[in-house]
């Protein structure tokens, strides 16, 4: 489903990714893990086309993106990166809401403008999509009238609206209060269980654990490992895989409160 | 919210104390008698005298093969003057129209300028015995045929001089349609390029700026005979005897008459100038005005308080379309049209913009482009503001977050789509409060195309003050109106700013 080969990429004249290779096939679910500053989340920029990079290549459900070193990629190039976007919804840290617009208006705004979809059959997509994220009564809000937690799971909707082939999840808790971290995992768990090819970038290793298919472990630009959670958590084969691992897990494992 | 709730009313304490300065500025000024002014200049050691230079040939103006000295015939005149009185003359520069007021304000001794001796002014200054007959010359354009007199000039564009007497000649012909200018080069210049079918001026005037241009001639003999007089303090009595008697020798000595003949000026009535028979000159009217209520100025005032609204209103129009396509021709294409964009920015807010007036109304005619002083106004006012507007919407696009274009981008948006529905509608709410801003600051400004021959609110009141010397009154009255329309559009802005707050965030 998604394929990345010898990927390359840097800010300038600091070097990112020196050759990443990943293969996900389709239903399959990957969890990106690693340090700050890792990589992880520009990789899955990379594959959604938001950061151009400079060798190697992507190919999403078919379509090929090759190096876009451009600061303004070419005609073919951009209609290769909006077709990739069309298969793969994102969901963004920062939830990128339009705060300007109601939840419906955030929900059918693609839909009806890039689909064309009659406003009625994207409302009614909209509907059915918030009962699952259990938002239904916030339809009409704002929102800026939302917690944190509500506007990741209208996020979550609205890129489910577009009825994308797989999904990527950009640290999709990280900005969130600990009260609300669950209700946005159980609304990306529950898709995982339907099957949706899903790439996630995340720091909670709990969760990674329980519903990745393999976890991918970032550092420094580099794929140090990858594996099964099993594999990955118990037995790790790299020390800097494990030296994150003791990091983040003696934080996780202390005493609430 | 408390600093902005105490804003309000004292900004109107400070409106209502401003009557009672300007009144004791008046009183002041006026109770500084000269007991003796003629003394008074002799003690200082010279004769201040205040004049228009600017278009001001053939009486006081720059010298062209030196424009550092002025010349005329009434330099020469206030010379010969001065010399009589046994002091140098020197020139203060003042705009005509406010030649009188600047006068009773002491900036000057007195005023040898062209004034016409008219009971508005009788009733306001002294004034000496005259020293030029004038007469009134009606000039069209070579080609004219159907105008011959003033009995002609019903429903025609005439240009004429602010506070001169031939506008209120022109204003007792009835139903003409009068085009009032400041300066005495546009009329004419306006006249050659058809933008008036006529201009009635003085005489000497018309000698010097109509009759060398080829494509205008004279219409019919001179009109309504009048005299120029010396303008001086009501309290300078000495003054005026002085200055009398000084054109009394000059008269008899034949100095004036070599003075008028140089420059062309000499005519059989200036003989009258021996006997002057006191009976003011022809256009003898304004009388009324000077006594009439303020309330009779209301028409003319709203009239044009109603053309400030308009030339705002279009050109803010105009402003805030044209901005927000430079704006984005500057931060989303390239090439070309880009550098077009950010050039037209930088040019446009980095010259006045009275020069762009002028630019637009009387430089583009010389390529054949010639516009209606409306069109001018709201294009010069229009593509001014749009330079700043196009600033105004760049800090607002500045201000949206990224994620919101990269949010859109991955929902397969276009970037133009996502520019269109999702980046300008927040950059345009975050631009609100400066538009609206400007939009009070073009309000004010729109009092600048009056030097393009538009009669809007601020060219109303000097047109009214010049005729009726009410410079005080209706200057309040002016004011009042403007802050009357100025200060709801604020508060209008403030509520629209609000109400865009609450709904975003």
């Amino acid at each position: 489903m998604i394929s990345v080969r010898g990927l390359h990429k840097s800010f300038g004249k600091q070097p990112l990714f020196r050759g990443i290779d990943l293969e996900i096939t389709k239903g399959e679910v990957v969890a990106c893990i690693g340090p700050s500053g890792s990589g992880k989340s520009t990789f899955l920029r990379c594959i959604n086309g938001l950061e151009p990079f400079q060798q190697g290549e992507i190919v999403v459900g078919g379509v090929e993106l090759h190096s876009l070193n451009r600061e303004k990629p070419g005609r073919a190039d951009r209609e290769a990166i909006r077709k990739v976007r069309l298969k793969v919804g994102m969901v963004f840290q920062q939830f990128n809401l339009f705060p300007h617009m109601t939840v419906l208006d955030n929900i059918i705004e693609a839909p009806t403008r890039v689909l064309r979809l009659s406003r009625n059959d994207a409302t009614q997509r909209a509907v059915g999509l918030l009962r699952r994220v259990n938002l239904e009564r916030k339809i009409d809000s704002h929102p800026s009238e939302l917690s944190g937690g509500e506007q990741q799971r209208v996020a979550i909707a609205r890129a489910l609206a577009m009825k994308p082939e797989a999904m990527l999840f950009d640290e999709p808790t990280s900005s969130l209060d600990p009260e609300m971290v669950g209700e946005v995992l159980s609304v990306i768990q529950a898709l995982v269980e339907e099957g949706m090819t899903t790439l996630i970038a995340t720091h909670e290793m709990d969760f990674a654990r329980e519903v990745a298919d393999r976890i991918v472990v970032f550092d420094q630009g580099e794929i140090v490992e990858a594996g099964t959670p099993e594999e990955i958590f118990r037995h790790p084969k790299k020390d800097r895989t494990l030296m994150f691992l003791r990091r983040v897990l003696r934080r996780n494992a202390l005493p609430p409160g | 919210m408390i600093g902005s709730r105490g804003t309000g009313p004292a900004y109107l304490k400070y409106l209502l104390i401003l009557p009672v300065i300007f009144l004791l500025l008046f009183l002041s000024s006026s109770s500084r008698s000269g007991s003796d002014a003629a003394a008074k200049v002799r003690e200082r050691g010279t004769l201040l005298w205040g004049g228009d230079a600017e278009g001001g040939a053939p009486y006081v103006f720059p010298d062209p093969k030196n424009v550092d000295v002025l010349i005329g015939f009434e330099v020469e005149l206030a010379g010969a003057i001065a010399k009589v009185m046994g002091v140098p003359a020197r020139f203060v520069q003042n705009a005509w129209d406010s030649l009188i007021p600047a006068l009773e304000r002491g900036d000057f001794d007195l005023v040898i300028n062209g004034i016409e001796i008219t009971p508005e002014r009788t009733a306001k200054v002294l004034f000496s015995r005259p020293y030029y007959v004038y007469t009134e010359q009606l000039v069209v354009r070579r080609e004219e045929d159907g105008i011959r007199g003033l009995a002609d000039l019903a429903g025609k564009r005439v240009g004429t001089l602010m506070g001169a007497v031939s506008q209120t000649m022109l204003q007792q012909a009835g139903g003409v349609d009068i085009r009032i200018y400041s300066g005495v080069v546009e009329p004419y210049e306006d006249l050659a390029l058809g933008r008036l079918d006529a201009v009635f001026l003085d005489l000497p005037i018309a000698a010097y700026y109509a009759r060398p241009n080829p494509l205008l001639k004279y219409a019919g003999p001179p009109a309504g005979e009048g005299y120029y007089g010396i303008a001086i303090r009501r309290e300078d009595a000495s003054l005026k005897e002085a200055v009398d008697g000084a054109i009394d020798r000059l008269l008899r000595s034949g100095e004036l008459r070599r003075i008028y003949e140089k420059w062309g000026l000499w005519n059989e009535a200036q003989e009258k100038l021996f006997h002057p028979d006191r009976s003011p000159g022809a256009g003898a009217s304004g009388r009324d005005a000077r006594d009439a209520p303020l309330v009779t100025f209301f028409p003319a005032l709203l009239k044009g308080a109603g053309i400030t609204v308009l030339v705002s209103v279009v050109s803010m129009g105009l402003a805030v379309a044209l901005g927000l396509l430079l704006c984005l021709l500057r931060h989303y294409s390239g090439g070309p049209l880009r550098i077009a964009a950010s050039s037209y920015i930088e040019i446009f807010r980095g010259t006045p913009l009275l020069i762009q007036l002028y630019l637009l109304y009387y430089g583009l005619p010389n390529v054949g482009i010639t516009l209606s002083p409306l069109l001018a106004a709201f294009l010069g006012l229009g593509m001014n503001y749009a330079a700043y507007e196009a600033e105004l919407y760049r800090a607002g696009i500045e201000a949206i977050p990224k994620g919101q274009m990269e949010a859109a981008l991955s929902l397969g948006m276009s970037r133009r789509l996502a520019l269109r529905r999702i980046v300008l509608p927040q950059a345009l709410r975050v631009a609100v409060p400066g538009v609206t801003n400007d939009f009070i600051s073009l309000f004010k400004d729109s009092s600048l195309v009056s030097v393009i021959a538009m009669v809007e609110l601020t060219k109303t009141y000097n047109i009214l003050a010049a005729t009726t010397l009410r410079f005080l009154e209706l200057g309040l009255v002016a004011a009042f109106l403007y802050f009357a329309m100025s200060y709801p559009l604020s508060l209008m802005a403030r509520r629209l700013e609000e109400r865009l707050a609450g709904r975003t965030r």
